[in-house]
């Protein structure tokens, strides 16, 4: 019983990464850039909700209604001033403007607020601590659960838009070849910063169960940075669901880690990421989206 | 940048010209008409190094450091007296940004361009064991606390038994024999099963007390249930809780960085663990108000152990001022609850001045270093006493038994922070009972 709650326990931790996740794997998809700002946007999205929290009594949850169109202002700015100018340098400038991006979120987040330790779990009541238990040895966190559900929704909603709609398709085929859909008379760069915008949304949604769930201060992005990475590559880089696949794969492997030995929990979720990426190279199990990158690229 | 400064910057209207005057006469009747006017060059000047975390991960700790220097520049402004000479006094405080080889590099310009008299540092050993180490092989005279000792002297290349290796580097402050007492004392206060879940990671603090202090707590009766070390980052606890579960224990005790705790106890909450538990014994993350206020009423009732606490009986050798009065004048200043490191960096300048002052003369290294090894003062925290340390080099000082409770409504922060508990230094009056962590 108890090894069937650390299953659980994984699984849900698999939601949390992936949800995490999502924004980075949706950014590399679509844009082909690798954003190692990603998990400082985070901490800036939960620091504006933080704020709307302390200072104007607004519950996080109705927070987002704000941060979520703010960030998404905040993707389509950055997609046109930083993403945009530095990808026309190459694959590897994104990595180095972005990483740069970070450390400016990080430091400009210590000037204004202080290295004080928050979160937003105060502000949502019992949440991040209730559960439902369903027998002595399992219980399942009624925000975990939260968590998982949110993550479903968001990956497998981003991936029917992308799949099942007009805008999808064109925010697809402008990640295909930018310069043939403008052939057909769509706006590249204008999708380029819808697609940054989703992105950055998605980074809102991120943020608010990162500080709902732990704790942060301003520099507890790069933290986040290394497991949504790893959900990410193990899902198979730019497939949404591959990336909740990743996440839960990930968390399982860690927690049945630690159950062995309470080093397991690192070792196991690191080699499962490396199996991964050597399974993909030997057996060239990546995703046809890939390939074609791989073509243009070479 | 503090939010002190911050709030000067903002308010600071530009001088008029009249006011500027006006302060340029007063200053200079003042210097005139003042018994001592400092005369210019380096001999009359004694420099003073000051390093610690004000800004990255260790940042909490560097936080009061702003107003606590302000209050020690003013005691300071009419210059220092050593023998019958009167030095002006530079403090030059230096921000590691939580880096220890930048810690290294401002020491050794510290020590090399600015050719400072005597070095401070404090808080954490990748603070004080780098500054503490260009020190020792510059031949300048340092002194550091806020570190259990063994970190900086066993850290440090001293082997126990072997006559001490450090000439030039002095630290006082809490060691695991502290943590030892002021535990089993708290422990006791309670009527449990005496079984302790330990969570202990693997870093350097993590299993120096495994190895040190869990043994100790053994032989006086508690029961230990020690769930591994576990990797700092770590993000589920599922396998540790279900361990500490089966076992019934009724004390928790953790050594955590501050995120890591956050998520294992909301963890252990869902799981059915916090309401077994009677007394919940933090160390490391806890020791500020706003890491126990991020883990809203999980937070209420945590028990800690605190190396300085606004009600200790003493006043600052420097500055003159009472615990009480450095709190408030704290929070009055940046608007924020007090922190048990206020005392600590005070502390910190009131035995380096006092030694300063003993030295007779300020000047010689070889003198200020003499005074530092016989050291036996009173600070704001407490008894400072190199005479009787438990090795060279080292003072022991106190922790006391702390716990965090949920502030009456109207006050005016989230929490409050009592003594409930003072073996190490039975001067500091008991605040309040210890109360049970599921009451």
């Amino acid at each position: 019983m108890i090894f069937l709650n650390q299953i659980i326990q994984g699984v849900l931790l698999g939601g949390y990464y992936a949800l995490i996740a999502c924004g980075l794997s949706f950014m590399y998809s679509v844009m082909r850039i690798i954003n190692l700002a990603h998990g400082s946007l985070a901490i800036l999205a939960a620091y504006a909700l933080f704020v709307l929290a302390d200072r104007y009594d607004v519950s996080p949850f109705l927070g987002l209604v704000v941060v979520i169109p703010a960030m998404a202002l905040v993707g389509a700015g950055l997609q046109r001033a930083v993403l945009e100018r530095s990808a026309r340098g190459g694959l590897l400038v994104p990595v180095l403007s972005t990483f740069g991006l970070s450390i400016v979120i990080d430091n400009l987040l210590f000037q204004q607020f202080g290295a004080d330790t928050r979160s937003l779990a105060p502000y949502i009541g019992d949440l991040s601590y209730d559960s439902w238990s369903l027998t002595d040895d399992i219980a399942i966190g009624k925000l975990a659960a939260l968590t998982m559900a949110t993550a479903i929704v968001l990956l497998g909603g981003i991936q029917l838009f992308l799949n099942h709609t007009q805008l999808g398709r064109m925010i697809r085929a402008t990640a295909e070849d930018p310069d043939t859909v403008g052939l057909v008379g769509v706006n590249a760069r204008r999708v380029n910063a819808l697609a940054a915008a989703i992105a950055m949304a998605t980074v809102a949604i991120s943020g608010a169960f990162l500080a709902m769930r732990a704790t942060f201060d301003p520099y507890s992005g790069a933290l986040q940075l290394i497991f949504a990475f790893e959900a990410a590559v193990i899902g198979g880089a730019g497939s949404l669901w591959g990336t909740l696949a990743g996440g839960i794969v990930l968390g399982v492997a860690q927690s049945v880690g630690a159950s062995i030995s309470p080093q397991g929990f690192f070792i196991a979720g690191h080699a499962t990421f490396l199996l991964a990426l050597f399974l993909r190279v030997y057996f060239g199990d990546f995703g046809p989206r890939l390939r074609s990158w791989a073509r243009r690229a070479a | 940048m503090t939010t002190t400064d911050r709030t000067n910057f903002a308010s600071g209207a530009p001088l008029s010209r009249r006011a500027l005057i006006a302060g340029a006469g007063a200053a200079g009747l003042a210097l005139a008409g003042g018994r001592r006017v400092f005369a210019a060059g380096a001999e009359n000047t004694l420099k003073v190094g000051f390093v610690s975390p004000r800004t990255g991960a260790l940042g909490g700790f560097g936080e009061t450091d702003g107003y606590v220097l302000e209050v020690a520049r003013k005691a300071l402004a009419s210059g220092l007296t050593v023998g019958d000479k009167t030095y002006e006094v530079k403090i030059l405080d230096r921000d590691t940004q939580s880096d220890p080889s930048r810690a290294g590099q401002l020491a050794k310009a510290l020590i090399n361009s600015d050719q400072v008299d005597l070095m401070l540092a404090t808080s954490t050993p990748e603070v004080v064991n780098p500054v503490a180490d260009a020190c020792e092989a510059a031949g300048v005279p340092c002194l550091s606390t806020v570190v259990p000792w063994e970190a900086f002297y066993f850290g440090r290349g001293a082997k126990p038994g072997q006559p001490s290796p450090f000439k030039w580097t002095y630290h006082f402050g809490f060691g695991t024999e502290e943590f030892h007492k002021m535990y089993v004392s708290q422990w006791n206060l309670l009527e449990t099963n005496k079984k302790v879940a330990v969570l202990y990671p693997n870093d350097a603090d993590g299993n120096a007390i495994r190895q040190h202090l869990a043994p100790l707590l053994a032989k006086d009766g508690f029961t230990i249930v020690d769930a591994g070390p576990y990797e700092d980052g770590t993000t589920d606890y599922s396998a540790q809780i279900a361990l500490f579960k089966k076992e019934k224990c009724e004390i928790f005790n953790s050594f955590p960085i501050p995120p890591d705790f956050a998520a294992f106890w909301r963890q252990a909450a869902q799981q059915g663990f916090t309401k077994m538990v009677k007394i919940c014994q933090v160390a490391k993350a806890g020791l500020f108000p706003d890491g126990v206020v991020a883990l809203g009423a999980l937070g209420y009732n945590q028990a800690n152990g605190a190396y300085w606490h606004k009600t200790f009986p003493y006043k600052s050798s420097l500055a003159g001022v009472s615990g009480v009065e450095l709190a408030d004048g704290y929070e009055k200043s940046a608007g924020k609850q007090w922190t048990q490191q206020l005392g600590a960096s005070l502390s910190l300048l009131d035995a380096g001045f006092d030694a300063l002052k003993k030295s007779g003369d300020a000047k010689s290294k070889d003198a200020v270093v003499k005074a530092i090894a016989t050291l036996d003062t009173t600070t704001i925290a407490g008894k400072v006493d190199f005479t009787h340390g438990p090795v060279p080099n080292v003072a022991n000082g106190p922790i006391i038994g702390t716990q965090w409770v949920k502030a009456p409504a109207g006050s005016k922060f989230k929490l409050d922070f009592l003594v409930t508990e003072h073996v190490n230094d039975p001067n500091v009056p008991i605040g309040a009972k210890l109360r049970p962590y599921n009451s």
